[in-house]
């Protein structure tokens, strides 16, 4: 039963994961999927589909173009939308259907460069991994195919990467950070991917780090620091202590070009609490917690690398492995979505915190912006 | 690094072919990967005493994402490094995804670049009846695809659908035609009839196995043949085969 959830949802899938990311990349998105599912990609799973125009095309698939492996209208369709739209480039990208078929999306990318002109990359998705996964991809794409080499490096240049409103929900929260980077002493080149168009990005190779703040960000900060030793440095500056801990990781890692995981801090005593959600970001505020002397632990249902996983936290995956785990833990409370909360042992505190990848709008009032001491100031109340 | 595609009808012979030619080109000091594309997953059973070994699909669903390279990988006596893509129970599921499944599995475990083999040869079953069983032809997997074929009228136009596929898939960069491998029924004017359709396709009969006892023998032994009974004359037949195939992958 491990992959079957009785009660919670799944989160948002990889589909949706590169939507999100190449949205306001000026690029078109094309997603090989069933008429009617675009709603799903840019709009449930979307909080910005209301305010910014996007470029996100559903081919339409078919029962019968699928049985009969029609790819050529696809890559026709893709063509003729991209000659009239015009856009900065063309992702292509599938859906369950597809990979059932087995489409080969590089050959069809390959197909639609060679017709459109329009420079045209394919991304590996089928809607049965997450969100992370799909985002990876597209960040790490758009990091190997735009960002130039270092041309004139900025000694206090950061990039922030992994910035997606499927994980921070808050429209407040990815400006509340570019704002604390720029309070301790940084000067924001980009944002991978929000807020920053493809021109800004381009120009990420010219910082002196890179602040991860989500495992979609890890790959392109990995491929940034191979390919232009720019070191990166893993957390989100939720709290007052912790904020000061990343600021201070940022100044060192700037310094020594090695990278930092400073969201790997755990307190080993206190009232104990689980925190559920992305490793970065659930692992931020476990860290942040610790600093405040409890003992935090983070529960990462999604992707995550192994070396932000610190003893004592989980990959519980499943709705049954989370069960497993709390009920092991027994903590005072637990930190997550509001639709994890009926699977919490019971006489658990629950603190409610909206995750948009995976309870989409239902709680989008109650979204927060945990940047700095905000963090403080939301914990006591939701106490 | 040589990629090699063996392709033709089913029960034509391609894993005894398979086996025999890994085991010619591990014997020449080559390091060989063999990988069975068939749900069957016997590809590779000649060259472990007819035993089979575990299938990627089988150890995923057993290990799912812990799944690691060497619990997938087998390395036979002769030292192959051997791999079965595996895939349903007959009547049910999807063995062309199988295949795709299993393919880029090895390749996210890294299969190419820890073994780092001379020569990697694609067993695949049968008729290239879907997306899934094009894809050991498809770009970053086989380089040239061979066919086996006999005279037999099935098995012609089997290796025809074959060549067709591959011809079709030319634009998209994917693996070229190496040629026809004739492994011989003793139908009436089978080299003939062969040539033919090789002349069809603009290619050639790369090489021919005859008909004999000692392939079944050697075959029910669970052994192969070039190895059991190496002076008979299929076992000259296949080095010379085997002496082709590498004159036409580094061509």
């Amino acid at each position: 039963m491990k992959q079957t959830a009785k009660i919670i949802p799944c989160y948002a899938a990889d589909t949706s994961g590169v939507c999100s990311a190449l949205y306001e990349l000026g690029g078109m998105i094309a997603v090989h999927d069933a008429s009617g599912v675009n709603s799903t990609y840019a709009t449930h799973d979307e909080p910005r589909w209301e305010t910014v125009q996007s470029m996100i095309y559903v081919s339409g698939l078919t029962e019968l173009d699928a049985i009969l492996g029609n790819d050529e209208k696809f890559i026709a369709d893709v063509t003729a939308a991209a000659k009239d739209q015009k856009p900065a480039f063309i992702a292509v990208c599938g859906s369950p259907m597809p990979m059932m078929i087995g489409v080969d999306f590089d050959a069809v990318a390959a197909e639609i460069e060679q017709r459109s002109d329009i420079r045209t990359f394919a991304l590996h998705t089928n809607g049965m991994h997450s969100y992370s996964e799909g985002a990876s991809e597209a960040l790490l794409t758009v990091a190997r195919e735009y960002i130039q080499p270092p041309a004139n490096k900025i000694p206090d240049g950061v990039n922030i990467l992994g910035a997606l409103p499927l994980d921070f929900g808050n429209p407040a929260e990815i400006p509340a950070i570019r704002a604390w980077l720029k309070e301790n002493g940084f000067s924001v080149i980009s944002c991978l991917a929000a807020g920053d168009s493809l021109e800004m990005i381009a120009k990420a190779g010219n910082a002196a780090v890179n602040l991860v703040v989500s495992y979609s960000g890890l790959a392109a900060a990995a491929y940034l620091y191979e390919a232009f030793g720019i070191p990166y440095v893993c957390g989100v500056p939720f709290g007052g202590a912790f904020s000061q801990k990343l600021a201070d990781s940022l100044r060192h890692a700037a310094e020594t070009g090695q990278p930092e995981s400073p969201c790997t801090f755990r307190g080993t005593s206190g009232r104990k609490i689980a925190v559920i959600g992305e490793n970065l970001i659930a692992g931020s505020a476990a860290a942040q917690l610790g600093l405040m002397g409890y003992e935090a632990h983070l529960i990462c249902p999604l992707p995550h690398a192994d070396k932000l996983l610190m003893q004592g936290d989980s990959d519980a995956a499943s709705e049954e492995e989370i069960e497993q785990y709390l009920a092991q833990m027994q903590p005072d409370a637990v930190i997550a979505d509001p639709l994890y909360r009926f699977i919490l042992p019971k006489d658990t505190k629950h603190i409610g915190l909206p995750h948009y990848a995976f309870s989409g709008r239902c709680f989008e009032r109650q979204m927060q912006n945990l940047t700095g001491t905000n963090f403080e100031a939301w914990l006591r109340s939701a106490q | 690094m040589i990629k090699i595609a063996i392709y033709g009808k089913g029960g034509i012979g391609k894993s005894t072919i398979s086996g025999n030619l890994s085991a010619e080109f591990a014997a020449r000091g080559l390091r060989v990967m063999q990988i069975g594309c068939d749900p069957k997953a016997d590809s590779t059973a000649l060259l472990h005493h007819g035993s089979r070994i575990p299938t990627v699909l089988q150890l995923e669903r057993e290990k799912g994402n812990k799944i690691a390279l060497e619990d997938i990988v087998t390395v036979s006596e002769s030292g192959v490094i051997c791999v079965e893509a595996g895939g349903p129970v007959p009547g049910v599921g999807c063995a062309g995804r199988g295949i795709i499944n299993a393919l880029e599995t090895l390749k996210k475990l890294g299969a190419y670049e820890k073994y780092q083999p001379d020569i990697v040869l694609y067993d695949v079953l049968g008729d290239v009846v879907c997306g899934g069983f094009s894809m050991p032809m498809r770009k970053g997997y086989a380089d040239r695809v061979f066919v086996v074929t006999s005279g037999e009228k099935m098995a012609r136009y089997a290796a025809a659908n074959i060549c067709m596929a591959v011809q079709n898939f030319q634009g998209r960069g994917y693996a070229s035609l190496g040629g026809l491998i004739l492994n011989c029924r003793n139908v009436p004017d089978e080299q003939k009839l062969t040539e033919e359709l090789a002349a069809d396709f603009d290619t050639k009969i790369i090489g021919m196995i005859e008909r004999s006892q000692e392939i079944q023998q050697a075959d029910a032994e669970g052994c192969p043949f070039i190895v059991k009974y190496p002076q008979c004359p299929a076992a000259q037949q296949m080095r010379a085969l085997a002496d082709a195939m590498l004159r036409e992958c580094e061509a």
